[in-house]
């Protein structure tokens, strides 16, 4: 039998027996192939200005991506050398030379590589598709399915899927030209030592990185540059520490309390855990990083989400705004643009005026965490503007009697402001509050209606009060086009209006804005987090898994020994709910109080409802174990099913 | 104590049966050293692992203590291999990620037994079969014959009444063979253990006080020790291998 042709048989062996790590080298080619093909779609990219940003994004990601999967294939190569060494040692024995073995392996992982490349690219066109569908989506527009390759697309996924396996390849080739026979021969016969020799130093050490998690988590979420990229090096150095630590420890402790070694099951479940502490320790602090990496990245995927989303809702209300900040200026150069170019079936221009006093903002300034800058008294308007926009907006009448005032303001303040009881005083009349809405209603900026809440007050209250700036609101028959807000928008930027500060916004160029936003920062954001996510359960699902053979002999052995079935299943269980949870404890930790502060830092009243930070961090937590728990399903019944010895008839 | 009644095992489909056994009968009593010599493929170890509850009869029947083992359900089976038998294999069987105290507490622990005497008696059971310097070694670190004697010390830890034993010299040199054999002898003689041991090696079966001999899944003859010195019997059990003929005179 020629080498080429044991290398194919290794292949389809590797494939078979490493399935789950075939299976994501498939979906790592998938992924990448359609990350590829947005960057190369110009149907995409021409969907708003800013979607010209997307392929710079993806570029950022896939560097980081390749990088991670570069890891996963190198670390999976060396495991399988490793686990295989015994067979090398043997292909050394009848005679084969080290350079020889090297080319066997080499062409073996080729074919592997190669394999998984093609199916992925089939699969990630279809992934691309899915992409697609949801990025016209976002932008309201309809989804035809039109299958087709991007050779750029290909040919970038081969450049990637190379640079993944000759780096791996290359240490694999190394490895092996250094080999010696008895080494692989009686590798997977010997246990790992401590690797933390004395209980005091181990005590120091745990205690040490206790701290520095807990440092590191604090520096982390003070928002800071500096501190946080110090913060994050303070948490690689706990995670290490803690874990080869806390692996040294389990024996020591256990040598202590001999009587509590042999209590039930915990012998072979400690020893099983502990048998290759080294690599064990440093693997699960490992995995432990990319885990809290994955959490970061989808966390901080949905606060961009939320936050864009949130702050676009507010704008979205009017189909046409526009607000000018200097009351010097007047409105003629819009709408004579509006009137000529633009089709209405509703619109005003109103005024909103300024309270002599800030009662009511010192109210909110004395309960809530909230700046209403732009203004220093109480923002007012008239209850028949009022009436008119709520008409423009598409919401229902809201009444207001005589001698009373209503207030709207975003939902962020509706709690605080409904318990205001104190009347407001206007051009010296006296008005009670009716009541509180909280509808969108373009509230988050100077030049809009009110900046967090107006109150709205009879027409005929108001005499005195100075307007504080106009603005005009419409409901048009179409949206407003690209070229239309282009147009308003240079009238805006034009020379003699650039002191203004004027605000144009359109709920048609919002949307679009919002949607290129959103794939920008959500599709990378979550691609890496995809991507560390199957890395570290594969790595981890690959250890477990190749320890099978280890555990059967074990079990049957048991068998014999006369462990029965249920105790059979309850050790491995345990075994295995210690095996995945371990390094999903520390990111938990750390990635809980960071998406809380970081959802916490956009401007309050942003965050709210399902953006809220408690939901976007629950949301997170569960598409990441969503993920985990796909791995740990398919990695505990493919054990259970090769593990456990059959019952006897 | 044990009492094996007209045992078959069958192998195969309908159209292909093998007998591996065929009415095999034969009593064990108390204390006894019982050896099963034959060759390769004359059924000896499918008869161990049918005493061992490991494997299942075709028909007849196994009584040990006068319990039927059939009719005992898959855990009343796993309990009884834990509390009565013990296991000494070949390949020594220890686990490779445990201590050599560990193996041997392990059978204790899956007994239940109470974990604060386990490694008390551990020792004591060490210090009868010579291991007691080699208890914080792992399996790798110490040689066949002490792995051996750990496996002795495993399968008899837990008060076991029978010693199942599968050519436990299989993979040890002369000396570690003799050694092992001796402490057997031992195991039979102080402490009153009833040991079956299948070999194809008539060394090692002159420790026994009986040899079974097996041919083809029948039970082809039989040699008792009485007072005879071993050195006799050995040559005795040379005989009755030549007369059985066949390839078991190339494996000797």
């Amino acid at each position: 039998m020629t080498l080429f042709k044991l290398s194919l048989r290794n292949a389809k062996r590797q494939a078979s027996d490493y399935l789950i790590y075939f299976v994501t080298i498939v979906l790592a080619a998938a992924l990448l192939y359609s990350f590829n093909g947005l960057v190369f779609s110009e149907e995409l990219q021409t969907l708003a200005s800013s979607m010209s940003q997307l392929p710079f994004m993806i570029w950022l990601a896939s560097a980081v991506v390749v990088c991670v999967f570069g890891w996963l294939v190198s670390y999976s190569i060396k495991f399988m050398l490793l686990r295989r060494s015994r067979e090398l040692g043997n292909y050394l024995l009848i005679g084969l030379e080290n350079r020889q073995i090297a080319r066997l392996f080499f062409l073996e992982n080729l074919a592997v590589g190669g394999c998984a490349l093609v199916l992925g690219i089939l699969l990630g066109s279809l992934l691309y598709q899915a992409f697609r569908a949801i990025i016209l989506t976002l932008f309201g527009l309809p989804y035809h399915f039109s299958f087709g390759f991007s050779f750029s697309a290909v040919g970038l996924s081969i450049i990637y899927f190379a640079l993944i396996y000759l780096f791996a390849l290359r240490k694999s080739r190394k490895r092996i030209r250094k080999m010696k026979i008895y080494d692989l021969i009686y590798f997977d016969k010997q246990n790992e030592g401590v690797v933390i020799q004395t209980e005091k130093k181990r005590q120091k050490i745990f205690a040490f990185s206790i701290v520095l998690g807990v440092v590191g988590t604090l520096m982390l979420i003070t928002r800071n540059l500096l501190w946080g990229t110090i913060g994050a090096g303070c948490l690689i150095l706990f995670l290490y520490g803690f874990f080869l630590s806390f692996a040294s420890g389990v024996p020591a402790f256990f040598n202590r309390k001999p009587s509590r070694k042999y209590r039930g099951q915990n012998l072979l479940i400690f020893r099983t855990l502990t048998a290759k502490l080294a690599t064990m320790g440093v693997l699960m602090a490992t995995i432990s990083m990319i885990f809290t990496a994955t959490l970061i990245s989808e966390g901080s995927g949905l606060v961009f989400k939320g936050l864009f989303q949130g702050r676009s809702m507010q704008q979205t209300c009017f189909d046409l705004y526009i607000g000018i900040n200097d009351k010097q200026q007047d409105f003629n150069l819009y709408l004579d643009y509006i009137n000529a170019n633009i089709p209405m079936e509703l619109s005003l221009l109103y005024p909103v005026y300024s309270n002599k006093n800030a009662q009511v903002m010192e109210y909110i300034d004395s309960t809530i965490v909230y700046y209403t800058y732009g203004y220093d008294k109480d923002p007012l308007m008239r209850y028949s503007d009022y009436a008119a926009l709520r008409e423009i907006a598409g919401y229902p009448a809201a009444e207001l009697k005589q001698g009373q005032y209503l207030i709207h303001c975003i939902s962020y303040l509706e709690e605080p402001l409904k318990n205001y009881t104190e009347p407001i005083i206007v051009d010296g009349k006296t008005l009670t509050l009716s009541s509180v809405h909280t509808e969108h209603f373009f509230q988050n900026y100077v030049a809009g209606n009110g900046r967090g809440y107006i109150l709205v007050v009879p027409d005929d209250a108001i005499n005195e009060c100075l307007i504080h700036h106009q603005a005009y609101a419409a409901k048009t028959i179409y949206p407003v086009s690209q070229e239309q807000f282009a147009a308003l928008n240079a009238i805006n930027q034009s020379e003699d209006r650039v002191a203004s500060f004027d605000i144009v916004s359109s709920k048609a160029n919002i949307e679009a804005e919002l949607a290129s936003m959103t794939t920008i920062t959500v599709f990378p954001l979550y691609y890496l987090a995809l991507a560390l996510t199957m890395t570290a359960a594969t790595i981890l699902t690959i250890q477990q898994l190749s320890e099978s053979q280890h555990y059967r002999r074990q079990f049957q052995l048991l068998q014999k020994l006369g462990m029965d079935q249920r105790e059979m299943r309850k050790a491995l269980r345990t075994q295995f709910t210690i095996y995945y949870t371990m390094p999903a404890i520390p990111p938990v930790l750390i990635g809980i109080p960071f998406l809380l502060t970081l959802a916490k830092a956009p401007e309050p009243g942003v965050m709210v409802g399902a953006n809220s930070p408690a939901a976007i961090t629950v949301m997170a937590l569960g598409i990441f174990f969503l993920i985990y728990a796909i791995y740990i399903l398919m990695a505990y019944t493919s054990l259970k099913r090769n593990v456990l010895p059959e019952t006897i008839e | 104590m044990l009492s094996v009644q007209n045992i078959e095992k069958y192998y195969g489909n309908k159209n292909n049966v093998t007998k591996a056994l065929n009415r095999i009968s034969f009593d064990v009593e108390p204390g006894e050293f019982l050896a099963i010599m034959g060759a390769s493929g004359s059924g000896k170890t499918t008869l161990l692992n049918c005493i061992s509850t490991i494997d299942t009869i075709s028909s007849g029947q196994i009584l040990l203590d006068g319990i039927n083992i059939a009719d005992l359900s898959e855990s009343e089976l796993a309990k009884f291999r834990r509390e009565r038998l013990g296991f000494v294999f070949q390949d020594f069987n220890l686990l490779d990620t445990l201590t050599i105290e560990e193996n041997i507490g392990l059978a204790l622990s899956l007994n239940h037994s109470d974990a604060n005497k386990v490694q008390q008696q551990v020792q004591e059971i060490a210090q009868k079969l010579g291991i007691a310097d080699i208890l914080e070694k792992f399996p790798y670190q110490v040689s066949g014959g002490q792995k051996q004697r750990a496996a002795c010390a495993r399968a008899m830890i837990a008060g076991q009444s029978l010693l199942l034993a599968d050519e436990p010299t299989g993979a040890l040199d002369s000396k570690a063979s003799k050694n092992l054999l001796e402490i057997m002898t031992a195991i039979n003689q102080d402490l009153d253990a009833t040991i079956l041991m299948v070999t194809h090696d008539a060394y090692s079966a002159s420790y026994a006080k009986r040899v079974l001999f097996l041919k083809d899944g029948k039970v082809f003859s039989k040699l008792m020790r009485g007072n005879r010195p071993r050195s006799v019997f050995y040559h005795e059990i040379l005989d009755v291998l030549a007369t059985l003929g066949g390839d078991i005179s190339d494996v000797i």
